[in-house]
Protein backbone atom coordinates (compact mmCIF):
# COMPACT_ATOMS: atom_id res chain seq x y z
CA UNK A 1 0.00 0.00 0.00
CA UNK A 2 2.93 2.41 0.87
CA UNK A 3 4.55 2.24 -2.35
CA UNK A 4 1.36 2.72 -4.65
CA UNK A 5 0.69 5.99 -2.07
CA UNK A 6 4.34 7.41 -2.67
CA UNK A 7 4.03 6.90 -6.58
CA UNK A 8 0.28 8.69 -6.90
CA UNK A 9 -0.62 12.45 -6.58
CA UNK A 10 -2.10 12.60 -3.01
CA UNK A 11 -3.97 15.70 -4.24
CA UNK A 12 -4.97 16.43 -7.80
CA UNK A 13 -6.68 19.82 -8.64
CA UNK A 14 -7.75 20.99 -12.34
CA UNK A 15 -9.21 24.22 -12.44
CA UNK A 16 -10.33 24.57 -8.55
CA UNK A 17 -12.29 27.31 -8.08
CA UNK A 18 -14.06 28.31 -3.93
CA UNK A 19 -16.09 30.93 -3.98
CA UNK A 20 -17.54 32.30 -0.87
CA UNK A 21 -21.00 35.00 -1.44
CA UNK A 22 -19.49 37.25 -4.09
CA UNK A 23 -15.12 36.72 -3.31
CA UNK A 24 -13.01 33.92 -4.67
CA UNK A 25 -10.95 32.44 -2.40
CA UNK A 26 -9.32 30.32 -4.71
CA UNK A 27 -9.65 30.64 -7.98
CA UNK A 28 -8.88 28.28 -10.89
CA UNK A 29 -5.94 26.44 -9.38
CA UNK A 30 -4.53 23.36 -11.30
CA UNK A 31 -1.92 20.98 -9.36
CA UNK A 32 -0.59 17.94 -8.70
CA UNK A 33 0.78 16.77 -5.58
CA UNK A 34 2.76 13.50 -4.86
CA UNK A 35 2.88 10.99 -2.64
CA UNK A 36 5.60 10.11 -0.05
CA UNK A 37 6.71 14.08 0.94
CA UNK A 38 6.28 16.31 3.30
CA UNK A 39 4.82 18.97 1.13
CA UNK A 40 5.10 22.40 2.53
CA UNK A 41 2.31 24.52 1.54
CA UNK A 42 3.39 27.97 1.52
CA UNK A 43 1.60 31.23 1.10
CA UNK A 44 0.86 34.99 2.57
CA UNK A 45 -2.48 34.95 4.76
CA UNK A 46 -5.68 34.44 2.07
CA UNK A 47 -3.76 32.79 -0.43
CA UNK A 48 -6.47 30.14 -0.23
CA UNK A 49 -4.16 27.45 1.08
CA UNK A 50 -6.98 26.41 3.86
CA UNK A 51 -9.76 26.06 1.42
CA UNK A 52 -7.37 24.21 -0.99
CA UNK A 53 -6.90 21.88 2.19
CA UNK A 54 -10.83 22.17 3.08
CA UNK A 55 -11.79 21.25 -0.36
CA UNK A 56 -9.19 18.17 -0.78
CA UNK A 57 -10.45 16.72 2.80
CA UNK A 58 -14.40 17.12 1.72
CA UNK A 59 -15.08 19.84 4.31
CA UNK A 60 -16.14 22.23 1.73
CA UNK A 61 -17.14 21.44 -1.95
CA UNK A 62 -15.78 23.10 -4.99
CA UNK A 63 -17.36 26.52 -6.79
CA UNK A 64 -15.65 25.31 -9.91
CA UNK A 65 -13.22 22.42 -11.15
CA UNK A 66 -12.63 19.26 -9.61
CA UNK A 67 -10.17 17.61 -6.64
CA UNK A 68 -9.44 14.00 -6.28
CA UNK A 69 -6.90 12.43 -3.59
CA UNK A 70 -4.74 9.41 -3.20
CA UNK A 71 -4.41 8.76 -7.06
CA UNK A 72 -8.37 9.42 -8.12
CA UNK A 73 -10.24 9.26 -5.26
CA UNK A 74 -13.28 11.81 -5.11
CA UNK A 75 -12.39 14.65 -2.01
CA UNK A 76 -14.98 13.60 0.78
CA UNK A 77 -16.09 10.53 -0.48
CA UNK A 78 -15.65 7.77 2.39
CA UNK A 79 -12.88 6.02 0.71
CA UNK A 80 -11.09 9.17 1.03
CA UNK A 81 -12.40 9.68 4.85
CA UNK A 82 -11.33 6.74 5.44
CA UNK A 83 -7.65 7.19 4.64
CA UNK A 84 -6.89 11.08 5.30
CA UNK A 85 -6.54 12.64 8.58
CA UNK A 86 -6.54 15.92 8.60
CA UNK A 87 -5.76 18.19 12.10
CA UNK A 88 -7.61 22.10 11.22
CA UNK A 89 -6.02 24.85 12.47
CA UNK A 90 -6.92 25.64 16.53
CA UNK A 91 -7.45 21.62 16.61
CA UNK A 92 -10.82 21.93 17.14
CA UNK A 93 -11.78 18.84 19.98
CA UNK A 94 -14.31 17.94 22.77
CA UNK A 95 -13.06 20.75 25.66
CA UNK A 96 -15.49 19.42 27.78
CA UNK A 97 -14.64 15.07 27.26
CA UNK A 98 -11.45 13.91 29.38
CA UNK A 99 -8.62 12.69 26.82
CA UNK A 100 -9.54 8.89 27.39
CA UNK A 101 -13.09 9.49 26.23
CA UNK A 102 -11.85 11.93 23.27
CA UNK A 103 -9.77 9.05 21.90
CA UNK A 104 -12.74 7.09 22.33
CA UNK A 105 -14.90 9.07 20.24
CA UNK A 106 -12.34 9.30 17.74
CA UNK A 107 -11.77 5.56 17.67
CA UNK A 108 -15.70 4.83 17.30
CA UNK A 109 -16.08 7.16 14.52
CA UNK A 110 -13.38 5.54 12.21
CA UNK A 111 -12.79 1.77 10.87
CA UNK A 112 -9.06 2.01 11.90
CA UNK A 113 -7.61 2.70 14.94
CA UNK A 114 -4.24 2.08 16.68
CA UNK A 115 -5.40 2.28 20.38
CA UNK A 116 -1.58 1.65 21.33
CA UNK A 117 -0.17 4.17 19.68
CA UNK A 118 -2.42 6.43 20.67
CA UNK A 119 -1.40 5.28 24.47
CA UNK A 120 1.98 5.39 23.75
CA UNK A 121 2.77 8.59 22.43
CA UNK A 122 0.42 9.94 24.89
CA UNK A 123 2.55 8.88 27.83
CA UNK A 124 5.38 10.02 26.07
CA UNK A 125 4.34 13.18 25.90
CA UNK A 126 3.29 12.96 29.78
CA UNK A 127 0.02 13.68 28.93
CA UNK A 128 -2.65 12.50 31.64
CA UNK A 129 -5.59 10.87 29.55
CA UNK A 130 -8.34 11.68 32.67
CA UNK A 131 -7.99 15.46 32.13
CA UNK A 132 -9.97 17.27 30.25
CA UNK A 133 -9.25 18.40 26.74
CA UNK A 134 -9.90 22.09 27.45
CA UNK A 135 -7.72 21.95 30.71
CA UNK A 136 -4.49 20.99 28.03
CA UNK A 137 -1.68 23.42 27.24
CA UNK A 138 -2.28 24.80 23.40
CA UNK A 139 0.90 22.36 23.11
CA UNK A 140 -0.49 19.63 24.21
CA UNK A 141 -3.83 19.90 22.52
CA UNK A 142 -2.14 20.07 18.84
CA UNK A 143 -0.36 16.61 20.26
CA UNK A 144 -3.63 15.29 21.31
CA UNK A 145 -4.90 16.09 17.49
CA UNK A 146 -2.10 14.89 15.50
CA UNK A 147 -1.94 11.73 18.09
CA UNK A 148 -5.48 11.36 16.90
CA UNK A 149 -4.84 11.85 13.45
CA UNK A 150 -1.53 8.60 13.47
CA UNK A 151 -3.87 6.41 15.38
CA UNK A 152 -6.34 6.43 12.20
CA UNK A 153 -3.26 4.87 10.37
CA UNK A 154 -3.67 7.24 7.50
CA UNK A 155 -2.08 7.22 4.07
CA UNK A 156 -2.45 11.05 4.17
CA UNK A 157 -1.57 13.47 6.96
CA UNK A 158 -3.14 16.84 6.17
CA UNK A 159 -2.04 19.62 8.79
CA UNK A 160 -3.10 23.42 8.34
CA UNK A 161 -1.48 25.93 9.65
CA UNK A 162 -0.67 23.53 12.79
CA UNK A 163 1.90 25.86 13.85
CA UNK A 164 0.25 28.93 14.36
CA UNK A 165 -1.00 28.69 17.48
CA UNK A 166 2.46 27.50 19.30
CA UNK A 167 4.79 28.68 21.25
CA UNK A 168 8.33 28.25 19.49
CA UNK A 169 8.90 25.14 21.89
CA UNK A 170 5.76 23.78 21.36
CA UNK A 171 6.22 24.18 17.25
CA UNK A 172 9.79 22.61 17.42
CA UNK A 173 8.16 19.14 19.19
CA UNK A 174 4.98 19.13 16.87
CA UNK A 175 7.33 19.01 14.06
CA UNK A 176 9.69 16.80 15.42
CA UNK A 177 6.21 14.36 16.26
CA UNK A 178 5.61 14.61 12.83
CA UNK A 179 8.51 13.71 11.33
CA UNK A 180 9.04 10.84 13.56
CA UNK A 181 5.95 9.41 12.55
CA UNK A 182 6.11 10.09 9.18
CA UNK A 183 9.78 8.63 9.07
CA UNK A 184 8.36 5.51 10.75
CA UNK A 185 5.37 4.74 9.15
CA UNK A 186 6.22 6.05 5.24
CA UNK A 187 3.21 7.99 5.45
CA UNK A 188 2.41 11.28 3.04
CA UNK A 189 2.14 14.32 4.57
CA UNK A 190 0.76 18.17 3.30
CA UNK A 191 1.00 21.34 5.62
CA UNK A 192 0.28 24.26 5.32
CA UNK A 193 2.39 27.81 6.49
CA UNK A 194 2.33 31.19 6.22
CA UNK A 195 5.64 31.15 8.34
CA UNK A 196 8.54 29.95 5.96
CA UNK A 197 11.30 29.21 8.64
CA UNK A 198 10.35 26.41 11.01
CA UNK A 199 9.51 24.62 7.45
CA UNK A 200 13.15 24.50 6.35
CA UNK A 201 13.98 21.38 8.47
CA UNK A 202 10.90 19.32 7.38
CA UNK A 203 9.53 19.69 4.15
CA UNK A 204 11.25 17.42 1.27
CA UNK A 205 8.39 19.53 -1.49
CA UNK A 206 7.56 23.19 -1.81
CA UNK A 207 4.23 24.50 -3.27
CA UNK A 208 3.82 27.86 -3.02
CA UNK A 209 1.08 29.48 -3.25
CA UNK A 210 -0.10 33.42 -4.13
CA UNK A 211 -3.68 34.88 -4.14
CA UNK A 212 -5.26 31.23 -5.28
CA UNK A 213 -2.81 30.70 -8.22
CA UNK A 214 0.06 28.26 -7.92
CA UNK A 215 3.82 30.34 -8.62
CA UNK A 216 6.05 27.14 -7.55
CA UNK A 217 5.71 23.32 -6.91
CA UNK A 218 8.73 21.52 -6.82
CA UNK A 219 10.96 19.30 -4.58
CA UNK A 220 13.43 21.69 -2.46
CA UNK A 221 16.70 19.53 -3.46
CA UNK A 222 16.08 20.61 -6.71
CA UNK A 223 15.00 24.20 -6.21
CA UNK A 224 18.10 24.53 -3.52
CA UNK A 225 20.81 23.21 -5.53
CA UNK A 226 19.16 24.85 -8.74
CA UNK A 227 19.25 28.41 -6.77
CA UNK A 228 21.67 27.90 -4.51
CA UNK A 229 19.65 29.48 -1.58
CA UNK A 230 17.78 28.61 1.39
CA UNK A 231 14.40 27.62 1.68
CA UNK A 232 13.35 30.98 3.29
CA UNK A 233 14.84 33.43 0.47
CA UNK A 234 13.55 31.22 -1.93
CA UNK A 235 10.00 31.32 -0.69
CA UNK A 236 10.34 34.86 -0.30
CA UNK A 237 11.74 35.74 -3.95
CA UNK A 238 8.74 33.47 -5.62
CA UNK A 239 5.47 35.74 -3.55
CA UNK A 240 7.57 38.87 -4.48
CA UNK A 241 7.88 37.52 -7.99
CA UNK A 242 4.17 36.44 -8.12
CA UNK A 243 2.74 39.59 -6.20
CA UNK A 244 4.25 42.30 -9.06
CA UNK A 245 3.18 39.96 -11.82
CA UNK A 246 -0.18 39.70 -10.58
CA UNK A 247 0.13 43.75 -9.90
CA UNK A 248 1.66 44.38 -13.72
CA UNK B 1 -5.11 2.72 -9.63
CA UNK B 2 -6.19 -0.82 -10.66
CA UNK B 3 -4.45 -1.98 -8.26
CA UNK B 4 -6.39 -0.64 -5.43
CA UNK B 5 -8.98 -3.52 -4.51
CA UNK B 6 -12.83 -2.85 -4.20
CA UNK B 7 -12.99 -3.22 -0.51
CA UNK B 8 -10.62 0.28 -0.39
CA UNK B 9 -12.74 2.35 -2.74
CA UNK B 10 -15.89 1.06 -1.17
CA UNK B 11 -14.95 0.39 2.68
CA UNK B 12 -17.03 -1.12 5.13
CA UNK B 13 -19.06 1.37 7.19
CA UNK B 14 -18.31 2.72 10.48
CA UNK B 15 -21.30 0.87 13.01
CA UNK B 16 -23.89 2.58 13.70
CA UNK B 17 -23.43 1.38 17.27
CA UNK B 18 -20.26 3.36 18.27
CA UNK B 19 -21.66 6.67 16.52
CA UNK B 20 -24.87 5.86 18.83
CA UNK B 21 -22.17 5.73 21.43
CA UNK B 22 -20.59 9.23 20.57
CA UNK B 23 -23.86 10.57 20.55
CA UNK B 24 -25.02 9.25 24.23
CA UNK B 25 -21.45 10.08 25.77
CA UNK B 26 -21.77 14.45 23.98
CA UNK B 27 -25.05 13.71 24.89
CA UNK B 28 -25.65 12.16 27.77
CA UNK B 29 -25.70 15.23 30.37
CA UNK B 30 -28.77 16.61 28.53
CA UNK B 31 -30.44 13.30 28.51
CA UNK B 32 -29.85 12.84 32.34
CA UNK B 33 -31.49 16.19 32.43
CA UNK B 34 -34.67 15.36 30.59
CA UNK B 35 -34.56 12.22 32.53
CA UNK B 36 -34.29 13.76 35.63
CA UNK B 37 -37.41 16.18 34.97
CA UNK B 38 -39.56 13.42 33.99
CA UNK B 39 -38.54 11.26 36.79
CA UNK B 40 -39.41 13.91 39.04
CA UNK B 41 -42.93 14.85 37.43
CA UNK B 42 -43.78 10.92 37.10
CA UNK B 43 -42.74 10.75 40.77
CA UNK B 44 -44.91 13.25 41.71
CA UNK B 45 -48.15 11.70 39.39
CA UNK B 46 -47.03 8.09 40.58
CA UNK B 47 -47.88 9.11 44.34
CA UNK B 48 -50.33 11.03 43.95
CA UNK B 49 -51.93 8.82 41.53
CA UNK B 50 -51.77 5.73 43.61
CA UNK B 51 -53.71 7.99 46.86
CA UNK B 52 -56.54 8.95 43.89
CA UNK B 53 -57.02 5.29 43.10
CA UNK B 54 -57.40 4.27 46.43
CA UNK B 55 -59.83 6.66 46.91
CA UNK B 56 -61.60 6.00 43.66
CA UNK B 57 -61.69 2.13 44.13
CA UNK B 58 -63.31 3.13 48.00
CA UNK B 59 -66.04 5.13 45.83
CA UNK B 60 -66.71 2.55 43.08
CA UNK B 61 -67.06 -0.10 45.74
CA UNK B 62 -69.20 2.10 47.74
CA UNK B 63 -72.88 0.36 47.88
CA UNK B 64 -76.02 1.08 47.42
CA UNK B 65 -74.59 4.19 44.91
CA UNK B 66 -77.17 6.28 45.18
CA UNK B 67 -76.90 6.92 48.77
CA UNK B 68 -76.43 10.00 50.66
CA UNK B 69 -72.99 8.27 52.49
CA UNK B 70 -72.13 7.49 48.98
CA UNK B 71 -72.66 10.49 47.51
CA UNK B 72 -70.62 12.17 50.08
CA UNK B 73 -67.92 10.01 49.15
CA UNK B 74 -67.67 11.20 45.90
CA UNK B 75 -67.69 14.71 46.69
CA UNK B 76 -64.67 14.04 48.68
CA UNK B 77 -62.98 12.34 46.09
CA UNK B 78 -63.67 15.39 43.51
CA UNK B 79 -62.68 17.73 46.13
CA UNK B 80 -59.89 16.44 47.40
CA UNK B 81 -57.98 15.08 44.14
CA UNK B 82 -59.88 17.49 41.47
CA UNK B 83 -59.58 20.58 43.78
CA UNK B 84 -63.55 21.27 43.25
CA UNK B 85 -65.00 22.81 45.90
CA UNK B 86 -68.95 22.66 46.68
CA UNK B 87 -70.99 23.94 43.90
CA UNK B 88 -67.83 25.83 42.17
CA UNK B 89 -66.01 24.54 39.32
CA UNK B 90 -62.77 27.00 40.38
CA UNK B 91 -59.38 25.37 41.38
CA UNK B 92 -56.97 26.11 43.46
CA UNK B 93 -53.36 25.10 44.01
CA UNK B 94 -51.97 21.55 42.67
CA UNK B 95 -54.38 19.02 41.84
CA UNK B 96 -55.87 16.81 39.56
CA UNK B 97 -57.17 20.06 37.29
CA UNK B 98 -54.22 21.87 37.27
CA UNK B 99 -51.96 19.56 36.82
CA UNK B 100 -52.69 19.02 33.07
CA UNK B 101 -51.86 22.76 32.46
CA UNK B 102 -48.53 22.76 34.01
CA UNK B 103 -47.51 19.64 31.93
CA UNK B 104 -48.65 21.36 28.69
CA UNK B 105 -44.90 23.55 28.80
CA UNK B 106 -43.03 20.29 29.27
CA UNK B 107 -42.85 18.64 25.41
CA UNK B 108 -41.93 21.63 23.62
CA UNK B 109 -39.40 23.02 26.37
CA UNK B 110 -38.19 19.51 26.79
CA UNK B 111 -37.38 19.60 22.90
CA UNK B 112 -35.81 22.34 22.30
CA UNK B 113 -33.16 22.06 24.86
CA UNK B 114 -32.22 18.78 23.87
CA UNK B 115 -32.47 19.56 19.99
CA UNK B 116 -30.72 22.90 19.56
CA UNK B 117 -27.14 21.79 21.02
CA UNK B 118 -26.87 18.89 18.62
CA UNK B 119 -25.59 20.15 15.47
CA UNK B 120 -25.40 23.83 16.77
CA UNK B 121 -23.24 23.45 19.32
CA UNK B 122 -20.44 21.54 16.68
CA UNK B 123 -20.70 24.32 14.36
CA UNK B 124 -20.28 26.92 16.55
CA UNK B 125 -17.39 25.77 18.37
CA UNK B 126 -15.85 24.72 15.32
CA UNK B 127 -15.67 21.03 16.05
CA UNK B 128 -17.49 19.99 12.86
CA UNK B 129 -14.43 20.04 11.37
CA UNK B 130 -12.83 17.12 13.15
CA UNK B 131 -16.54 14.99 13.15
CA UNK B 132 -17.39 15.60 9.83
CA UNK B 133 -13.50 14.35 8.49
CA UNK B 134 -13.75 11.27 10.56
CA UNK B 135 -14.08 7.50 8.40
CA UNK B 136 -17.83 7.59 9.52
CA UNK B 137 -18.52 10.68 7.46
CA UNK B 138 -21.15 13.68 8.17
CA UNK B 139 -24.12 12.32 6.41
CA UNK B 140 -24.32 8.84 8.69
CA UNK B 141 -23.01 10.77 11.87
CA UNK B 142 -26.02 13.63 11.50
CA UNK B 143 -28.14 10.66 11.04
CA UNK B 144 -27.04 8.66 13.64
CA UNK B 145 -27.13 11.38 16.26
CA UNK B 146 -30.53 12.72 14.98
CA UNK B 147 -32.02 9.34 15.01
CA UNK B 148 -30.56 8.31 18.66
CA UNK B 149 -31.88 11.27 20.18
CA UNK B 150 -35.30 11.55 18.56
CA UNK B 151 -35.97 7.81 19.20
CA UNK B 152 -34.39 8.29 23.04
CA UNK B 153 -36.46 11.55 23.91
CA UNK B 154 -40.19 10.16 21.89
CA UNK B 155 -40.09 6.72 23.70
CA UNK B 156 -39.39 8.66 26.98
CA UNK B 157 -42.39 10.89 26.61
CA UNK B 158 -44.52 8.32 25.45
CA UNK B 159 -44.10 6.58 28.66
CA UNK B 160 -44.39 9.74 30.61
CA UNK B 161 -47.58 10.65 29.07
CA UNK B 162 -49.12 6.91 29.49
CA UNK B 163 -48.46 7.06 33.34
CA UNK B 164 -50.28 10.61 33.34
CA UNK B 165 -53.13 8.58 31.58
CA UNK B 166 -53.50 6.58 34.31
CA UNK B 167 -53.04 9.16 36.76
CA UNK B 168 -56.11 10.86 35.00
CA UNK B 169 -58.20 7.93 34.56
CA UNK B 170 -60.37 8.39 37.30
CA UNK B 171 -61.76 11.84 36.60
CA UNK B 172 -62.62 10.42 33.25
CA UNK B 173 -64.72 7.54 34.96
CA UNK B 174 -65.88 10.08 37.17
CA UNK B 175 -67.27 12.06 34.18
CA UNK B 176 -65.38 14.79 35.30
CA UNK B 177 -64.42 16.13 31.46
CA UNK B 178 -63.95 14.72 28.47
CA UNK B 179 -60.61 13.58 26.74
CA UNK B 180 -60.78 16.96 24.26
CA UNK B 181 -59.69 19.57 26.23
CA UNK B 182 -56.95 21.10 25.40
CA UNK B 183 -54.60 20.32 29.01
CA UNK B 184 -55.60 16.62 28.74
CA UNK B 185 -55.77 16.05 24.66
CA UNK B 186 -51.76 17.27 24.75
CA UNK B 187 -50.95 15.31 27.78
CA UNK B 188 -52.43 11.96 26.81
CA UNK B 189 -52.26 9.14 23.66
CA UNK B 190 -49.58 9.96 21.38
CA UNK B 191 -49.93 13.70 21.54
CA UNK B 192 -47.31 14.79 24.17
CA UNK B 193 -44.30 12.40 22.48
CA UNK B 194 -45.05 13.80 19.36
CA UNK B 195 -44.84 17.47 20.03
CA UNK B 196 -41.96 16.69 22.23
CA UNK B 197 -40.72 15.02 18.89
CA UNK B 198 -41.46 18.01 16.52
CA UNK B 199 -40.05 20.55 19.11
CA UNK B 200 -36.70 18.20 18.99
CA UNK B 201 -36.16 18.15 15.32
CA UNK B 202 -36.91 21.57 14.81
CA UNK B 203 -34.17 23.04 16.90
CA UNK B 204 -31.64 20.66 15.72
CA UNK B 205 -33.14 21.79 11.96
CA UNK B 206 -32.60 25.70 13.28
CA UNK B 207 -29.37 25.07 14.85
CA UNK B 208 -27.72 23.76 11.46
CA UNK B 209 -29.16 26.73 9.93
CA UNK B 210 -28.70 29.80 12.54
CA UNK B 211 -25.43 27.44 13.88
CA UNK B 212 -26.03 29.50 16.99
CA UNK B 213 -27.22 27.18 20.14
CA UNK B 214 -28.89 29.75 21.86
CA UNK B 215 -30.89 31.69 18.73
CA UNK B 216 -31.35 28.16 17.71
CA UNK B 217 -33.30 27.60 21.15
CA UNK B 218 -35.30 30.76 21.33
CA UNK B 219 -36.64 30.75 17.86
CA UNK B 220 -37.74 27.10 18.56
CA UNK B 221 -39.62 27.64 21.23
CA UNK B 222 -41.42 30.85 19.67
CA UNK B 223 -42.01 28.73 16.41
CA UNK B 224 -43.28 25.82 18.40
CA UNK B 225 -45.50 27.78 20.79
CA UNK B 226 -46.93 29.79 18.16
CA UNK B 227 -47.93 26.53 16.24
CA UNK B 228 -49.14 24.69 19.50
CA UNK B 229 -51.30 27.50 20.93
CA UNK B 230 -52.83 27.60 17.35
CA UNK B 231 -53.55 23.91 16.89
CA UNK B 232 -55.44 24.18 19.97
CA UNK B 233 -56.93 26.91 19.59
CA UNK B 234 -58.08 26.81 15.95
CA UNK B 235 -56.84 23.73 13.81
CA UNK B 236 -57.17 20.83 16.44
CA UNK B 237 -61.63 21.33 15.63
CA UNK B 238 -61.03 20.81 12.67
CA UNK B 239 -59.95 17.46 12.25
CA UNK B 240 -63.04 15.57 11.80
CA UNK B 241 -66.63 17.29 10.88
CA UNK B 242 -68.74 17.58 14.03
CA UNK B 243 -71.83 15.75 14.48
CA UNK B 244 -74.93 17.42 14.95
CA UNK B 245 -78.38 15.96 17.36
CA UNK B 246 -80.99 17.33 18.54
CA UNK B 247 -82.18 17.08 22.08
CA UNK B 248 -82.60 18.25 25.62
CA UNK B 249 -79.89 16.71 26.89
CA UNK B 250 -75.50 16.86 25.54
CA UNK B 251 -75.40 14.00 23.01
CA UNK B 252 -72.54 11.63 23.04
CA UNK B 253 -72.57 10.83 27.13
CA UNK B 254 -69.62 11.97 28.90
CA UNK B 255 -67.18 11.50 26.42
CA UNK B 256 -68.26 13.47 23.63
CA UNK B 257 -67.04 17.02 22.76
CA UNK B 258 -69.80 19.71 22.61
CA UNK B 259 -68.76 22.40 20.49
CA UNK B 260 -71.47 24.45 19.75
CA UNK B 261 -75.11 24.88 20.70
CA UNK B 262 -78.17 26.71 19.44
CA UNK B 263 -81.94 26.74 19.22
CA UNK B 264 -84.21 26.61 15.93
CA UNK B 265 -88.16 27.39 15.43
CA UNK B 266 -89.80 24.69 13.40
CA UNK B 267 -89.95 26.79 10.50
CA UNK B 268 -86.03 26.66 10.96
CA UNK B 269 -85.65 30.46 12.28
CA UNK B 270 -82.68 30.26 14.93
CA UNK B 271 -83.79 31.55 18.14
CA UNK B 272 -81.42 34.30 20.04
CA UNK B 273 -80.53 33.93 23.59
CA UNK B 274 -82.62 37.56 24.33
CA UNK B 275 -85.60 36.04 22.91
CA UNK B 276 -86.21 33.98 25.36
CA UNK B 277 -88.99 35.58 28.28
CA UNK B 278 -86.31 36.63 31.15
CA UNK B 279 -89.18 35.25 33.35
CA UNK B 280 -87.88 31.59 32.33
CA UNK B 281 -84.05 32.60 32.04
CA UNK B 282 -83.95 33.98 35.69
CA UNK B 283 -86.54 31.28 36.96
CA UNK B 284 -85.58 29.07 39.80
CA UNK B 285 -87.39 25.89 38.07
CA UNK B 286 -84.41 23.93 36.43
CA UNK B 287 -87.27 22.39 34.06
CA UNK B 288 -89.02 26.08 33.23
CA UNK B 289 -85.99 25.96 30.47
CA UNK B 290 -87.64 22.67 28.72
CA UNK B 291 -90.95 23.70 29.41
CA UNK B 292 -90.56 26.96 27.57
CA UNK B 293 -89.06 25.16 24.92
CA UNK B 294 -91.67 22.32 24.63
CA UNK B 295 -94.84 25.34 24.80
CA UNK B 296 -92.59 27.13 21.73
CA UNK B 297 -92.07 24.16 19.84
CA UNK B 298 -88.45 25.22 19.73
CA UNK B 299 -85.75 22.59 19.19
CA UNK B 300 -82.16 22.70 21.12
CA UNK B 301 -79.56 21.65 19.03
CA UNK B 302 -76.15 20.79 19.10
CA UNK B 303 -72.97 20.36 17.35
CA UNK B 304 -70.16 17.93 18.70
CA UNK B 305 -67.49 15.00 18.59
CA UNK B 306 -68.26 11.63 19.70
CA UNK B 307 -65.80 10.22 22.39
CA UNK B 308 -64.76 7.73 19.99
CA UNK B 309 -62.78 10.74 17.77
CA UNK B 310 -60.48 10.99 20.55
CA UNK B 311 -58.03 8.31 18.86
CA UNK B 312 -58.91 9.74 15.27
CA UNK B 313 -57.72 12.83 16.68
CA UNK B 314 -54.86 11.99 18.24
CA UNK B 315 -53.51 9.65 15.42
CA UNK B 316 -54.29 12.81 12.94
CA UNK B 317 -51.95 15.01 15.15
CA UNK B 318 -49.30 12.40 15.73
CA UNK B 319 -49.30 11.70 12.06
CA UNK B 320 -49.04 15.24 10.63
CA UNK B 321 -46.39 16.09 13.71
CA UNK B 322 -44.44 12.85 13.12
CA UNK B 323 -44.25 13.76 8.80
CA UNK B 324 -43.16 17.07 9.95
CA UNK B 325 -40.78 16.00 12.33
CA UNK B 326 -39.71 13.55 9.79
CA UNK B 327 -39.29 16.56 7.07
CA UNK B 328 -37.45 18.78 9.52
CA UNK B 329 -34.68 15.73 10.19
CA UNK B 330 -34.34 15.27 6.32
CA UNK B 331 -33.81 18.73 5.71
CA UNK B 332 -31.20 18.79 8.89
CA UNK B 333 -29.19 16.17 7.18
CA UNK B 334 -29.36 18.41 3.92
CA UNK B 335 -28.29 21.25 5.23
CA UNK B 336 -24.80 19.15 7.28
CA UNK B 337 -24.61 17.50 3.69
CA UNK B 338 -24.38 21.01 1.81
CA UNK B 339 -22.27 23.07 4.32
CA UNK B 340 -18.99 24.24 3.47
CA UNK B 341 -16.57 24.82 6.22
Amino acid sequence: MISTVIRMNIIETAGLGKRYGRTWALRDCTLAVPGGHVVALVGPNGAGKSTLLNMATGLATPTAGRVTVLGGVTAGSPAALDRIAFVTQDAPLYKNLPVTDMLRVARYLNLRWDASLAAARLSRLGIDQRKKVGALSGGQKAQLALTIALARRPDLLVLDEPLAALDPLARHDFMESVLSEVAAEGISVVLSSHVVAELDQVADYLIVLGRGKVLVSESVSSLVAAHGMGLEKLVLGYLRAGSTEVAA
Amino acid sequence: MTAVTSAAVRPRRVPAARVAWVTWRQHRAALAGAIALLAVLGLYLLITGLFIHHAWAAVVACHPAPSAACYQLVEQFNQQYYGTQQGSVVSSGINAQTVPFLLLAVPILLGVFTGAPVLARELESGTFRFAWTQACGRVRWAVVRLGVLAVALTVLTFAFSQLFGWYFSPFFAEGKTTKFPMQLFGNLGVDFAAWTLLAFTAAAFLGVVIRRTVAAMASALAGCTVLDVATMMALRQHYAAPLTASGNNPPGGQSAWVLDQWLNRPDGQHVRLTDIPLSVQNSPDPSAFSNWLRTEHVTQWWSYLPGSDFWRFQLIEGGWLLGLSVLLIAASIWMVRRRAA
